[in-house]
């Protein structure tokens, strides 16, 4: 069957989310960058609602409400976002290991953050029992890493030493750079990294699209108001174009996404489709990012203005997991190997 | 959400390819080669009538549950693979189907489709809506109609017709006065045999070259009152426009078939572009990273198809989506084509390699029912209120 729908009982789950999304995480997004994260209230509503570890195997909604859920929260604020799940894509990889404990730990405990790393996001030596070496981007007060290596999945909790960094965009995180020195591995499993960081990159995909959308859609109404020459700058069939051109973008990059999450949800071959969901989103957010800011022309270089957050948090969001070029490595191992004749996709 | 095939539309695809690899690609090279389409006696159409093979196959005719958008996309992708020039050579009404059902009275209806039920004789129809000055700009067709008692009078010329040189019939847009717009359009059904129209002439094409795109003329040719689709009281009860309202409704459901076809031959150009990277030793990574880049456009391009066929299906508005992918797998295959082009170097210059047909073949899809930029204006009357006028 293809069916685009989306079931009823995510529907409601995604109205609510919408609601909190408009209604504490959109309007304090400015206040967040500035204060380096969300407000307590946002926070405390957060954790009411159970937004993290939604998608867990067995009782949960699955990586396509994940997706959705992302979306949303990444149009509001993907900083806030990244700071408000504090167990993140980590989690794909407790559930993988059938870790449930851990899950269950950080879930319980609000002083507990998990973040997942791939070799690409540092410079990372992991053995069985030790780990050196420096991540580049982290927000604040993780106590659980989570580094997939080629071997396996480690564990970290002890040894994690942090300093606040700037943070090109994403700032409600709190952004960090983490250095181990022989930080002890509590946890080594020898398990496949492949399905986890194929959730991984749908999780920060689904994010990432929030702000493309947010962005093309501020330029796209803001170039129906602005007149120039007599008319809508929308209608300046220069930028007209431009405009339709985001917005396809946009819809492509979803419509991915989603199949990619459906593909991991019912169990078919997956992983090349999230490389895959995952480079087209950071390509074209590259593309409607900047432009969003060229739309609004002098004003969108302005902090008085959405996009220009939008173009760096949508840049920041894509050089995470090793970024477009480890997505696409991954992704071409598909073409060396298959005619698409008999097999679509 | 779901992205999968059940099990009978998988089989008939199944079918689809065997005929496909079997029969439909060597026809679409030999008349390729020979430069005519295929000529309506050659025993291919028979072939096809016997198989029961048909470019818009009901969901009876599969036993899916597929929707019959979902279904047709999903065919004229398979189709297109193998020779989008044979796939729009196929019999039946054709683009002339979709006026005739959203228009058509009852009796037309019965009176213009049923002979298509038959499925041992091939037959055809056609769409008639380009002209000389008219081409993406459609409301301005100058084909004038003038009422004549029981009977309308059509003079004017009509370009690129599919299948026009063997249609039983022609559905010919025209206007009453090209002073009132879109509102002056009105659809006519012209028969084979009618005084006063031209012989359909096939043009010569740069590419797919297995259908006739043909041209003709209609100089004082009387067409009956019943002739008129929907009669008077079509265009007199529904709103202005209702004629080109008509040939709108028209593309945006086979829009998305169009843009099928061309992901369809996006694929078989990396297909060829893939077996030559091999067959060459070219297959290293800078190839390897323009196949991944084309494969996920065109795997996007695809999605949107399916999006817009799924909403068509469900009677929701897709007018942005079926333009969107139109637009978007259009590009998509034109850069594949090229990418394949680019990957046999002076092997494609040769003239005799599958890519280099598809090459000349792919640039039509940009074109044929609404260019890549026309899709953008459909597009932005939605999305920005992009002025009409």
């Amino acid at each position: 069957m293809i069916d685009f729908a989306v079931d009823d009982d995510v529907q409601i789950l995604l109205d609510a989310v919408t609601r909190f999304a408009r209604q504490h995480l959109a309007p304090g997004a400015r206040d967040a960058e500035s204060n380096r994260g969300p407000a307590e209230t946002v926070v405390r509503l957060y954790e009411e609602m159970g937004l993290s570890a939604l998608e867990a195997p067995g009782e949960g909604l699955g990586m396509t409400a994940r997706c959705l859920v992302n979306e949303i929260l990444g149009r509001a604020d993907p900083g806030a976002a990244l700071a408000l799940d504090r167990l993140g894509s980590a989690g794909y990889a407790f559930w993988a290991v059938d870790d449930r404990e851990t899950v269950e730990g950080i879930l319980a405990d609000p002083a507990r953050r998990a973040w997942l790393v791939t070799p690409e996001d540092g410079v990372v030596n992991v053995s069985e029992r030790e780990a050196s070496g420096t991540v580049h981007f982290a927000p604040a007060g993780v106590t659980d890493l989570v580094v997939l290596c080629p071997t396996g999945i480690a564990h970290i909790r002890e040894g994690i030493d942090a300093e606040p960094v700037r943070g090109a965009g994403l700032r409600a995180a709190a952004p960090v750079r983490m250095t181990l020195d022989r930080a002890p591995v509590a946890r080594f499993h020898r398990a496949p990294v492949g399905p986890v960081l194929a959730r991984a990159r749908l999780y920060l995909a689904s994010l990432l699209l929030g702000v493309m959308d947010a962005a093309a859609s501020y330029a796209r109404e803001y170039a129906m108001e602005r007149v120039a020459f007599g008319r809508p700058i929308a209608h300046h069939q220069a930028l007209t174009f431009l405009l339709v051109d985001m917005n396809t973008a946009v819809t492509g990059a979803r419509l991915l996404v989603l199949e990619a999450a459906w593909r991991l949800d019912a169990r078919t071959a997956g992983e090349e489709a999230c490389a895959t969901a995952f480079a087209e989103t950071v390509e074209q957010a590259a593309f409607i990012g900047p432009n969003a800011v060229q739309v609004l022309g002098g004003l969108g270089f302005m902090q008085d203005f959405p996009v220009e957050k939008h173009m760096r948090e949508a840049r920041a969001l894509g050089l995470l997991h090793g970024g477009l070029d480890r997505a696409r490595e991954d992704a071409m191992q598909h073409p060396a190997t298959a005619l698409m004749a008999g097999d679509p996709f | 959400m779901r992205f999968e095939l059940d099990a009978a539309a998988r089989q008939h695809l199944e079918a689809l390819r065997d005929f496909g690899r079997d029969v439909i690609r060597p026809l679409g090279i030999e008349r390729d080669r020979i430069g005519s389409p295929t000529p309506p006696d050659h025993p291919f159409f028979k072939e096809v009538l016997r198989r029961g093979l048909t470019r818009a196959p009901a969901a009876g005719d599969t036993g899916s549950a597929l929707g019959p958008a979902v279904l047709r996309v999903l065919v004229s992708q398979e189709l297109a693979y193998w020779d989008r020039g044979v796939s729009s050579s196929l019999p039946g009404p054709g683009l002339g189907g979709g006026p005739v059902m959203s228009m058509g009275t009852p009796e037309q209806k019965e009176r213009l489709l049923a002979r298509f039920r038959d499925m041992t004789e091939p037959r055809w129809a056609a769409f008639a809506m380009t002209e000389p000055g008219a081409g993406s700009d459609v409301a301005r067709i100058q084909s004038r109609a003038v009422k004549a008692g029981d009977h309308w009078v059509l003079n004017g010329a009509k370009l690129y017709s599919a299948n026009a040189d063997r249609a039983d019939w022609i559905v010919v847009f025209a206007t009453v006065d090209p002073a009132l717009g879109r509102a002056g359009h009105r659809a006519f059904v012209v028969e084979r045999g009618m005084p006063g129209v031209s012989e359909p002439k096939p043009e010569k094409k740069m590419g797919i070259k297995a259908y006739a795109s043909a041209s003709f003329t209609m100089n004082d040719l009387r067409v009956p009152a019943e002739n008129l689709l929907g009669g008077e009281a079509h265009y007199q009860q529904r709103a202005r426009g209702a004629g080109f309202k008509g040939a709108m409704q028209t593309f945006n459901a086979t829009r998305p078939a169009i843009a099928a076809n061309a992901v369809g031959m996006a694929r078989a150009c990396m297909d060829e572009a893939l077996c030559f990277a091999r067959e060459s030793d070219q297959l290293g990574t800078r190839n390897l990273d323009r196949l991944e880049r084309m494969r996920r456009k065109t795997r996007a391009a695809w999605l949107m198809c399916l999006k817009a066929a799924w909403l068509a299906d469900r009677g929701e508005p897709n007018m942005v989506e079926a333009s969107m992918s139109k637009a978007t797998a259009a590009e998509v295959a034109m850069e594949a084509a090229s990418l394949g082009m680019e990957l046999l170097g002076a092997v494609g210059a040769q003239g005799e390699h599958l890519i280099e047909k598809l090459y000349r073949d792919v640039k039509a899809m940009d074109i044929v029912e609404g260019t890549g930029q026309i899709q953008r204006i459909v597009m932005a009357r939605q999305l920005v209120d992009y002025p009409r006028d």
